[in-house]
């Protein structure tokens, strides 16, 4: 159905034999558009029709507030009334309809596009207004517990596939009447919601200028997850390293806006888009702020050390290996060459291989039939570790050093696929170039890291460019009380958060007040 | 146009990389990993015998499938190792001999010592230590060691705890000097000290005793026994067991320990030394200033632990501590051998006498007036303070 024909009749007519006709045409003869006539007011001469979508509306508010008020009390209605159309619209909206949300709308265009989403049009005889009821209803999935982003102490609720519920559960979060939901609807045949979440004040001006024309650049047919939007606004498409963030706990979200960030949700997607992203993001965690501060930084300097070595861990011992065994402590060396011997392939090689089944058995894990979930790991253990040694295939160091990294690479999620990616790249380059291949990767993920912006937020701020006061959440987590601003990076115009020197203190003792007065 | 040249300029960067990587990779089952390197020179012929005792990987632990085999080898401590010599003209000659008929390419990086064969070091040893400082990749860290017999016969005796010998003979070395016995050297010191002028390189001295072993078989081991004394590159004596204590005391290197003097032992808490050289009338006196501390461990006497008697233990450990000294003075003055480098700190004070004082050093330093200064505390009694038993 093209766009053009609609705007041919782009208003509604007085008759509606020929509004149905028109609406039919564009809906087409799906069996689940229902068209229901039926004749009102009472003596029963106004023909009315009622159009909505069956699974897109909720069954009993349609028949108990739309269709029942409507053949019913409009007996009541006066014969003056009846004869005047242009007021029974208004007349049934305001005394016959007992629904939250009516629009009057005239253009069929938009009783078309209205309805596909799961509005309820109400058409009459004689007017050129349609009225528009909200009455959407279709089975959801329930508020759940976070699947991926899991935290001892926080809250237990993650987003779901509904846009509104998402939006509730950002405003049950953040009660401030600035909390402001942009809309729009992005994909040529999804006309898939898109809301832009920020707090008016806290989230600057600029940032939501652009975010809104990026997202409106986009011309594509469908948007069916918020990770299509991602890959259509982010800065750096061509990086590895993702420049726009994303989380399921409404939690994370809330407490993102409040620092002077923007959120966009999608309908149907049970993620929410946090943007800027900033490096530092990847390594923080809800239960960082949900413990004590000194705990959460020691599991901060963790979560640094296990990314650095799932990036770094097999690509040295590789290199040390090939290239550099002085390096080794001499009694690692003979351990290490004592499972060297025999070997049929060359370190590199076994290294990658290692990798290879690794990632292997990762993948299979994740789109495997759970019921088939148990032989993989089976399997999987039996033939990376057990096995492959034994075989004389693969040393057992190498085993644990590919050990070490597959779980250290879990330690900090967002930033695991380049991690993998980045893992393979250090692997070969120590492998064939030494620990000077290494030092040159690292020079290059380096600079691209420092060049990467986020909506125009260096990503690797606070770090670099340095803003002290930023550090306060990076290496260490501050105790809350202390994390008096808003990070400066993001730019946001009201950098105050929070009254300083909240630091919890004993009471000043009355008797000693009453001495020194 | 611009796609294809980016695709050129991706191929050009990478292409390289392909073809110029791994040219000195190495892998780890090619290498022969050279624990230890013995130096014999015949006095005869002059033929170099270097000896290699290199790591066998597979025969240690760790090594796959290694857990069930180790039985039937137990017998033989020396599994682990393997030695192999060969003889060339020079150290390079011997060396390439023994790669011509080695599985694998020699690799010195974890080389833990240096052993060098009595009658070698005796005939000097300068063309073995060009050969090592020539290439970058022997570590300078590697100890000194001079065998009293051939250095074969060291690097073959089992000793000790390690499955490696040469690594158990270095940690040895190094634990003796941590208790103050015999001096550690390493290639570097050793070369540091032929630099100087006048200083007499130092290395400890191993010889091989035999012990009654199980089931009545006399067991070979290792001794360290005494500090070998180089005048240049050449061994000219050596100090025995009292006199390298002496050294250590005068060269502060005094670290643990213990002083024994009758009646008491003492244990060696800190101790410092300084070597304060004086120029009077063309003649030098040399002041060893030694500052030592001490805790009480044992006491045969019994007497009550008073200010006397720590007095007394004070005095006699001094009187202990200037005998090992001046034992080691007379000693490098017989050999004529400045092993306590009082030429340097002379050097460093007087630099202009200098010239003058060091051409003439061979016939001043055999007369050189030492004294001995000690200052000696003891710092606790332990937990009696009263003798168990009176007399």
């Amino acid at each position: 159905m093209a766009a053009g024909q609609f705007n041919s009749s782009a208003s509604l007519s007085q008759n509606l034999e020929e509004n149905l006709r028109v609406l039919r045409e564009a809906l087409g003869s799906s069996s689940d558009v229902i068209v229901r006539d039926m004749k009102i007011s009472s003596d029963s001469n106004v023909d009315a029709a009622v159009i909505y979508i069956d699974g897109l509306v909720d069954r009993a508010l349609l028949n108990h507030d739309i269709l029942r008020p409507l053949m019913f009390n409009l007996q009541l209605i006066k014969d003056n009334l009846s004869h005047n159309h242009k007021s029974l619209i208004d007349y049934i909206k305001s005394s016959v309809l007992t629904v939250g949300q009516i629009t009057v709308v005239q253009d069929i265009d938009r009783v078309i596009a209205r309805v596909l989403t799961g509005h309820t049009a109400i058409l009459a005889e004689g007017a050129t207004r349609a009225l528009l009821i909200d009455a959407k209803g279709w089975e959801t999935r329930r508020i759940e517990e976070p699947k991926n982003e899991l935290s001892i102490r926080g809250s237990k609720e993650s987003f779901t596939e509904t846009l509104r519920t998402n939006t509730a559960l950002l405003r049950r979060k953040i009660r401030d009447p600035r909390l402001t939901f942009e809309s729009l609807q992005i994909g040529e045949q999804s006309k898939t919601d898109v809301s832009i979440a920020y707090v008016k004040g806290i989230t600057p001006e600029n940032l939501i200028e652009e975010i809104n024309q990026r997202l409106q650049r986009i011309d594509t047919d469908i948007i069916l997850d918020v990770s299509y939007l991602e890959q259509f606004i982010e800065d750096s498409p061509s990086s590895l390293f993702p420049t726009v963030g994303s989380s399921e706990r409404p939690d994370v979200v809330a407490a993102r806006i409040l620092e002077g960030r923007a959120a966009i949700l999608v309908d149907g997607s049970p993620m929410a888009l946090v943007v800027p992203f900033l490096f530092i993001e990847g390594f923080q965690n809800p239960d960082d702020y949900y413990a004590r501060p000194f705990f959460a930084a020691l599991v901060r300097w963790v979560r640094l050390l296990g990314y650095l070595l799932s990036i770094y861990l097999p690509g040295i011992f590789v290199s040390l290996k090939t290239f550099h065994p002085e390096l080794f402590p001499t009694q690692l060396l003979v351990s290490v060459a004592a499972a060297r011997e025999g070997l049929p392939l060359p370190v590199v090689l076994e290294a990658l291989l290692m990798l290879l089944l690794f990632e292997i058995l990762r993948e299979a894990g994740l789109r495997m039939p759970r019921s088939l979930g148990q032989a993989v790991s089976i399997v999987g253990a039996l033939v990376i570790g057990q096995a492959a040694v034994s075989a004389g295939l693969v040393g057992a160091p190498m085993v644990i050093v590919i050990a070490t990294t597959a779980i250290a690479s879990f330690l900090v999620i967002p930033f695991a696929e380049p991690g993998a990616l980045y893992r393979f790249i250090m692997t070969l380059a120590g492998g064939l170039l030494g620990l000077f291949g290494i030092v040159l990767v690292s020079i290059e993920m380096l600079s691209h890291l420092a060049s990467l912006r986020s909506l125009g937020v260096a990503y690797l701020s606070p770090v670099t460019p340095l803003n002290i006061r930023g550090l306060r959440d990076t290496f260490i987590r501050a105790p809350l009380w202390a994390m008096d601003s808003r990070p400066a990076s993001l730019d946001s115009p009201n950098t105050r958060r929070q009254s300083s020197g909240q630091m919890p203190r004993p009471p000043k003792s009355s008797s000693q007040q009453g001495d020194t007065q | 146009m611009k796609g294809k040249q980016g695709f050129v300029l991706i191929l050009l960067i990478i292409i390289p990389v392909f073809i110029s990587g791994c040219w000195d990779s190495i892998e780890l089952n090619k290498l022969s990993i050279i624990s230890g390197l013995g130096w014999d020179v015949d006095a005869d012929t002059g033929q170099v015998t270097l000896t290699f005792q290199s790591i066998i990987p597979s025969e240690t632990k760790g090594a796959a499938g290694s857990s069930g085999d180790g039985g039937q080898k137990r017998g033989n401590p020396l599994h682990t190792i393997q030695l192999d010599s060969s003889t060339g003209s020079s150290a390079y000659d011997a060396l390439n001999r023994y790669s011509q008929h080695s599985s694998r390419r020699t690799f010195y990086q974890h080389t833990q010592l240096y052993i060098l064969g009595r009658s070698a070091a005796e005939q000097g040893i300068y063309p073995f230590l060009d050969s090592i400082a020539r290439n970058p990749i022997n570590r300078p860290n590697v100890l000194m060691v001079v065998s009293e017999k051939k250095a074969r016969d060291i690097l073959s005796i089992q000793d000790g705890m390690e499955s490696i010998q040469a690594m158990g003979m270095a940690a040895e070395i190094k634990l003796s000097a941590e208790y103050s016995q015999y001096p550690v050297v390493t290639y570097l010191e050793f070369a540091q000290r032929l630099l100087s002028e006048t200083t007499a390189p130092l290395a400890p001295m191993v010889g091989i005793i035999e012990q009654a072993g199980p089931e009545g078989v006399r067991v070979k081991k290792t001794r360290i026994n005494g500090t070998a004394v180089f005048k240049g590159d050449k061994m000219i004596g050596h100090l025995n067991e009292e006199e390298s204590r002496g050294l250590l005391w005068a060269i502060n290197k005094i670290k643990k320990g213990f002083v024994i003097i009758p009646g008491a032992n003492l244990e060696i808490v800190t101790a410092k030394s300084k070597i304060i050289p004086e120029l009077q009338d063309e003649k030098i006196k040399i002041t060893i200033a030694i500052d030592e501390e001490s805790n009480l461990l044992e006491y045969d006497g019994h007497r009550e632990i008073s200010s006397d008697l720590l007095q007394d233990l004070e005095k006699g450990q001094a009187r202990e501590i200037e005998r090992q000294v001046m034992a080691a003075v007379e000693k490098s003055q017989a050999l004529n051998a400045d092993v306590f480098g009082f030429g340097d700190t002379v050097h460093r004070k007087y630099k202009k006498e200098w010239p003058v004082l060091k051409a003439r050093w061979e016939d001043i330093y055999p007369y050189i007036e030492v004294v001995v200064k000690v200052k000696t505390h003891v710092n606790e009694i332990g937990e009696i303070n009263k003798a168990l038993m009176r007399d």
